[in-house]
């Protein structure tokens, strides 16, 4: 065994531990300091450190080896996360080829929606799940010829709580709300804007209709999230879609505790980025 | 589910654990939870009940210790965080509160198995 307390640490716990409990004895675990992978066979103690590993793996999966940027957009039912991805394949530079992971509890309505696209498609279906995790990702992009790709888009569960635990691996998370949510909606899910590098505020158009302030989200994101960039999008009429792209383009610009920044400092994606230049 | 994926991951660290130490039962698990996850106590306790049913850890207590988020700055500063003021007073600020850049979170995303308590060695183990 090579756990961390055996270094010094464990002598002066099982000190301090042990008169006390005599019949019992103590065995702490190390701590993983600066994302280091686990003792050789010891399981992650660290339920979250190991899914954010998990991510890091798929992205280097993703970026490193494949040169694919990928995007992930979660947010709730409802959020227009698939109307966004499909404004932005639209979009799409000529000669840009594209992917789609669609995750969703059931069903293939949003599959079949981005196959009209003219793009590969995933159809990741959890089941019971709320979230998708990095080994769903990893066995999705399996199906992907990553060779032939430059951009992947993953759609996440749609969601506002879970995920935002669960890194997947991508580039970048976008996190989506729409105005029809209630302009109240970023400050009632302040970790899930933390844990995101770029909020779309969608629908746009009709926020006067909803009795929406847009300014407020805003101000939210930017309270809750500093330095995440905000852009307002109508996927509807388009409005925003093409700086949305821009965004997409530049790459992760601050993370402030995702795995990227921890772990990975963001070299994949960067990698990714000067492949398609 | 989200906290039964979570619990599934510590048991399975605690009873690895146990088993290396030859240990046949598990007395007690201490957790350290984050509060700047999604995760509950309750429902962690909830689902670490149900699934450590007909494992060594089927009695164990489990225990929970709240982690307070920590941040640090490239500035240097470093400390636990403040409410958001203001906008939500549950979620810890990532405002540096020197120079007002972006901070890391340091503390506050654990959601760790920190220690088991198992049985004294036997003899034949000394």
């Amino acid at each position: 065994m090579r756990h961390a307390p055996k270094r010094g640490v464990d002598a002066t716990l099982r000190n301090a531990v042990e008169p006390i409990l005599s019949a019992v004895r103590a065995h702490r675990f190390g701590h993983g300091e600066g994302g280091s992978a686990p003792s050789d066979g010891e399981a992650e103690a660290d339920v979250l450190a190991a899914v954010e590993r998990e991510a890091a793996a798929v992205h280097k999966r993703l970026a490193r080896d494949g040169g694919v940027f990928a995007a992930e957009f979660l947010g709730a039912t409802g959020s227009g996360k698939t109307a966004l991805v499909e404004a932005l394949l639209d979009r799409r530079p000529d000669g840009e080829r594209a992917a789609v992971i669609a995750g969703d509890v059931a069903g293939d309505d949003d599959a079949t929606r981005y196959r009209s696209h003219g793009v590969p498609v995933v159809d990741v279906t959890t089941g019971t799940d709320c979230h998708l995790d990095p080994a769903r990702v990893g066995r999705a992009i399996d199906e992907l010829d990553l060779g032939g790709l430059d951009r992947l888009f993953v759609e996440n569960v749609g969601n506002m709580v879970c995920p935002a635990d669960f890194p997947l691996g991508a580039s970048l998370r976008v996190v989506v709300v729409s105005v029809t949510e209630g302009d109240d909606v970023v400050r009632k899910h302040p970790l899930v804007f933390q844990a995101c590098d770029l909020v779309v505020i969608n629908k746009t158009d009709i926020a006067g209709a909803v009795g929406a302030d847009v300014a407020r989200m805003r101000e939210d994101a930017r309270a809750i999230a500093p330095e995440t960039p905000v852009v307002a999008t109508s996927a509807e009429t388009g409005a925003g879609i093409d700086r949305l792209r821009r965004l997409l383009d530049r790459g992760p610009e601050s993370h402030g505790d995702g795995y990227d920044h921890d772990h990975d400092h963001g070299s994949g994606a960067n990698r990714a980025d000067e492949r398609r230049r | 589910m989200h906290e039964l994926t979570a619990a599934n991951r510590l048991l399975e660290a605690a009873l690895e654990a146990a088993s290396e130490r030859n240990a046949g039962r598990i007395d007690r698990l201490t957790v350290e939870l984050g509060t700047a996850t999604h995760l509950t106590a309750d429902q962690l306790r909830f689902c670490l009940d149900a699934i450590t049913e007909g494992t060594a850890a089927a009695e164990a207590t489990v225990e929970f210790d709240r982690v307070e988020p920590a941040g640090a700055c490239e500035c240097g500063w470093s400390g636990p965080t403040e409410p958001i003021d203001g906008v939500v007073p549950d979620a810890p600020s990532l405002r540096c509160p020197d120079c007002g850049r972006r901070l890391s979170l340091r503390a506050g995303r654990e959601c760790r198995l920190s220690a088991i308590e198992i049985p004294e060695r036997t003899e034949t183990e000394q």
